[in-house]
């Protein structure tokens, strides 16, 4: 277990070094540079600029210097935040997003099991029909029309919740529903299916023998069996949703990261590319790390070690 | 003990009749003076040497005080300049400074801070994206390429509050200029004292503006103007607070708008068309001219006839009304309507032409077909490059069936490239036409003009007209000092502009916005600095 996971944990620092060797060598051919008002700048006067962020030296050059500061911690300083550290444009911005995430996650799965659930127990009636016309359209509506929706119906004509901004829970209400919909079809999709499986085998017919209660039954037997699928999608989709949606952030206006990210490369804000790209990687590596964890927890066939034997 | 309790006793006083006052001078200090803005995005400095965009600059300007500041219309008003000397044919300007303007760190505001500040954004070293508008200052171009140590920049504090600027050529609308942010003071003890976190959030600047900047972390998307009691002409501002909201969406900040959270929104087209007979509908004019841009170093393009042809084939009226549809003007030429006035009159509509912007199109096809002729081809085909955003997509699509229906024997073929992309492919010669813009940094037709003349570094399409640089080198030289004989110079440049088709003006952009009607007194100005909010107050 322990060797598994010291090989586990080498394969993700080498998976996050190539991911910024990759990106940082992409980010480099976008043409163009990092300053905003470059249209009225001379060549002279763009040299000089380069020169004073060391933009003028070699690529490679650069790219010791970067992988050499990000290995001190130094994710170097944004452009476009003239003077601001990366670290802390991140620091001060992941928390939104995570929050956001966490419960739009939270949220989803919540509910996409329960409606899932319900859809099983009660298989080919109109309660099934009705939680598949659900999914459907939790899954096939964008996030963003549903957001501008809630936005207008729920917070400006009933006035039950902020129409924008980020205080209190109230205001994360509205885009945590509006970002949990998403989730909440898919898992709900997933749940059924894999409950209808396990409600047709052996050992539940044998549970229903014993006289155990329906409840007892879905949820003792039937509903741990069907969450293994489950896992595998909701790592990947937390990491995306904690890491932040720009289209909700924008029309809630809330401080994320997710908007940070999608302006950098639009701006050629280099290091704030490199720096929002390396979080998303670590978080990802992380999660699927976790996830094969979890896997063997929660069905003890998947072993860590299968690869050793 | 007996000082302290002296001091106590005289801060119970002060106190006393402070309360006092406010009670009898009710409406200065009301609660309902309170504004609520909306900002497409976030604020990004308050380092004044580092600004590149609009949100930061305009907070920077309500927040800090220079010579002058930039009024409505474009006209400066007192700042801190009580008196400014204009000798030596215009190359010498001697300002005096009030002596009661100080920092919020209690520092006197002193000619020194100027030549710091001018100084810092010069410097190589600071990396300031606009260190160019010192151009003509003595020195200033040397010292930003590094070529001059700063010291030898045309400022010098002749004492505490006597500022004396040397110029290596006159610039006419030099004192408007001092109306910038750029050129506003900065406190040394500051900069010094935060060091590389200066600017970078609210607690890390001084102010010595009609407002200070409160509840700015750096990157939060939330923060307020408080009016600034130390500020030398305190007693004009009316304004308790103005709070900002970045709302990047205006389906958001229409909705925070129509609930009473804002007092103020933007909107994008599709909301203009709607609420264009909105009471509160207003149509923010800006700096900003787009216009196609033919490469003159291809010998198609140096046929005037063909120039010629491809603008009066372009309906501009449909284009702003139709294709854009967000309150945006057509050109009446190359330099933006409501930029500068002389005698009362625009430039714009001193320098109107009926040729090189209007719709004619069998004289397009008239010229078309001599042009062809004269070019000894039948068919004509070339790329038009414009960015890749909707709005340019839309009319770079427009401008291709234009052509390609009125103009018999047009072919083109349309390239959406990024933004940065097409500015460094235009600056190489790398195009046949493009959908170009610029925007005015300062409110004088010059800041348009001077593109187009021959060895200009942003003269992409190689344009070159003998008589336009004459006119233009006049301006700059023998009529500089004589105000009327420039205007007419740089009008007579316009046009000729125009009637040559150097470039083909189509239209300036326009910001359509709603403004709450008892909001008062919001300065807008199409260059240089966006809103000067110190007059605004909400009308009862």
């Amino acid at each position: 277990m322990r060797k598994y996971l010291l090989k586990r944990v080498f394969y993700m620092v080498l998976t996050l070094f190539l991911v910024a060797t990759i990106t940082f060598f992409l980010m480099k051919l976008m043409p163009g540079t990092p300053y905003s008002n470059q249209q009225k700048m001379t060549q002279q006067q763009i040299q000089i600029m380069n020169q004073q962020y060391g933009l003028n030296k070699p690529i490679w050059q650069q790219y010791v210097i970067y992988i050499f500061g990000m290995l001190h911690g130094d994710l170097g300083t944004s452009f476009q935040f003239s003077n601001q550290p990366v670290s802390y444009l991140i620091s001060s911005r992941i928390g939104a997003s995570a929050q956001l995430g966490a419960q739009a996650m939270i949220f989803g799965v919540f509910f996409g099991i329960i409606i899932g659930s319900i859809a099983a127990i009660n298989r080919n009636t109109w309660i099934d029909t009705t939680s598949t016309v659900v999914s459907i359209i939790g899954k096939s509506v964008p996030n963003f029309v549903l957001a501008v929706l809630l936005q207008y119906y729920i917070a400006l004509k009933l006035g039950w919740f902020p129409i924008a901004d980020w205080g209190g829970f109230s205001y994360t209400v509205l885009p945590t529903i509006a970002l949990g919909v998403g989730p909440l079809a898919e898992t709900a999709r997933f749940v059924r299916t894999g409950m209808v499986d396990v409600l047709n085998s052996d050992y539940i017919e044998l549970a229903r023998a014993k006289g155990l209660s329906k409840f007892g039954i879905v949820y003792h037997h039937a509903l741990r069996n069907s969450l293994i699928p489950l896992v595998t999608l909701i790592g990947p989709y937390t990491v995306a949703l904690m890491t932040g949606s720009m289209v909700i952030e924008n029309i809630f206006s809330i401080p994320g990261i997710g908007e940070q990210f999608v302006k950098s490369i639009l701006v050629n804000d280099y290091p704030t590319i490199m720096g929002v790209t390396m979080l998303f990687s670590a978080g990802l590596v992380a999660i699927i790390l976790l996830t094969d964890i979890v896997y063997g927890i929660i069905d003890p066939r998947i072993r860590l070690s299968g690869s050793e034997g | 003990m007996g000082l302290k309790k002296g001091m106590l006793a005289a801060v119970i006083a002060v106190s006393t009749v402070a309360l006092a006052a406010c009670g009898s001078k009710g409406s200065q200090q009301d609660s309902s003076q309170v504004l609520h803005w909306s900002e497409p995005t976030e604020l990004q400095t308050l380092d004044l040497s580092k600004v590149v965009d609009t949100v930061s600059s305009d907070t920077i300007s309500n927040s800090t005080e220079g010579l002058y500041r930039l009024g409505k219309d474009s006209k400066i008003e007192p700042g801190l300049a009580t008196k400014t000397q204009v000798s030596n044919h215009g190359l010498k300007y001697t300002f005096t400074l009030r002596k009661n303007s100080k920092w919020s760190n209690g520092d006197p505001v002193t000619a020194q801070n100027f030549v710091y500040s001018w100084r810092r954004t010069v410097n190589p070293k600071t990396a300031s994206q606009y260190a160019y508008l010192f151009s003509g200052i003595k020195n200033a171009d040397a010292v930003a390429n590094g070529k001059k140590p700063v010291t030898t920049l045309g400022v010098k504090a002749a004492n505490k509050y006597k500022l004396v600027v040397t110029l290596d050529k006159n610039i006419p609308y030099f004192k408007l200029l001092m109306g910038f942010t750029v050129f506003f003071p900065q406190d040394q003890k500051a900069v010094e004292q935060y060091g590389s976190k200066y600017g970078t959030a609210a607690k890390y600047m001084v102010y010595n503006g009609p407002y200070k900047v409160a509840g700015w972390n750096g990157s939060n998307l939330n923060w307020h103007l408080v009016k600034n009691k130390d500020y030398w002409d305190q007693k004009a501002v009316k304004l308790q607070k103005i709070t900002f909201q970045v709302a990047k969406s205006t389906t958001t900040s229409y909705n925070l708008y129509q609930n009473k959270k804002l007092d103020e929104t933007y909107l994008d087209a599709e909301q203009a068309k709607q609420l264009s007979n909105n009471k509160d509908y207003v149509s923010l004019k800006q700096s900003r001219t787009n216009y196609l841009e033919f490469n003159q170093t291809n010998k198609e393009f140096q046929n005037k006839k063909i120039r010629q042809a491809l603008s009066y084939a372009v309906d501009r009226q449909q284009l702003v009304k139709k294709v854009l549809g967000n309150g945006s003007l057509p050109a009446k030429g190359i330099v933006s309507q409501d930029l500068a006035s002389y005698q009362g009159k625009d430039f714009a509509t001193a320098a109107a032409t009926t040729t090189g912007v209007t719709y004619n199109k069998s004289q397009a096809q008239k010229l078309w077909r001599e042009g062809l002729r004269e070019l000894g081809v039948k068919k004509l085909s070339f790329t038009l490059m414009g960015d890749d955003d909707d709005m340019s997509k839309a009319v770079t699509d427009y401008l291709q069936s234009q052509f390609e229906t009125n103009l018999p024997g047009a072919k083109v073929a349309v390239e959406n490239l990024p933004k940065k992309t097409r500015i460094t492919r235009a600056a190489a010669g790398q195009f046949d036409v493009v959908l170009a813009g610029w925007a005015a940094d300062f409110s004088d037709p010059i800041s348009f003009l001077d593109l187009f003349t021959k060895n200009n570094a942003y003269n992409d399409g190689k344009w070159d007209n003998p008589t336009y640089d004459r006119l233009i080198n006049v301006s700059k030289t023998t009529d500089v000092n004589n105000q009327n004989k420039r205007w007419q110079d740089l009008v007579a440049a316009s046009k000729l502009l125009s009637q040559e088709q150097g470039v083909a003006p189509l239209y300036q952009l326009s910001q359509a916005q709603l403004l709450r009607s008892d909001v008062k007194g919001v300065v807008y100005n199409t260059a240089g600095i966006a809103f000067n909010f110190k007059h605004a107050y909400i009308a009862k």
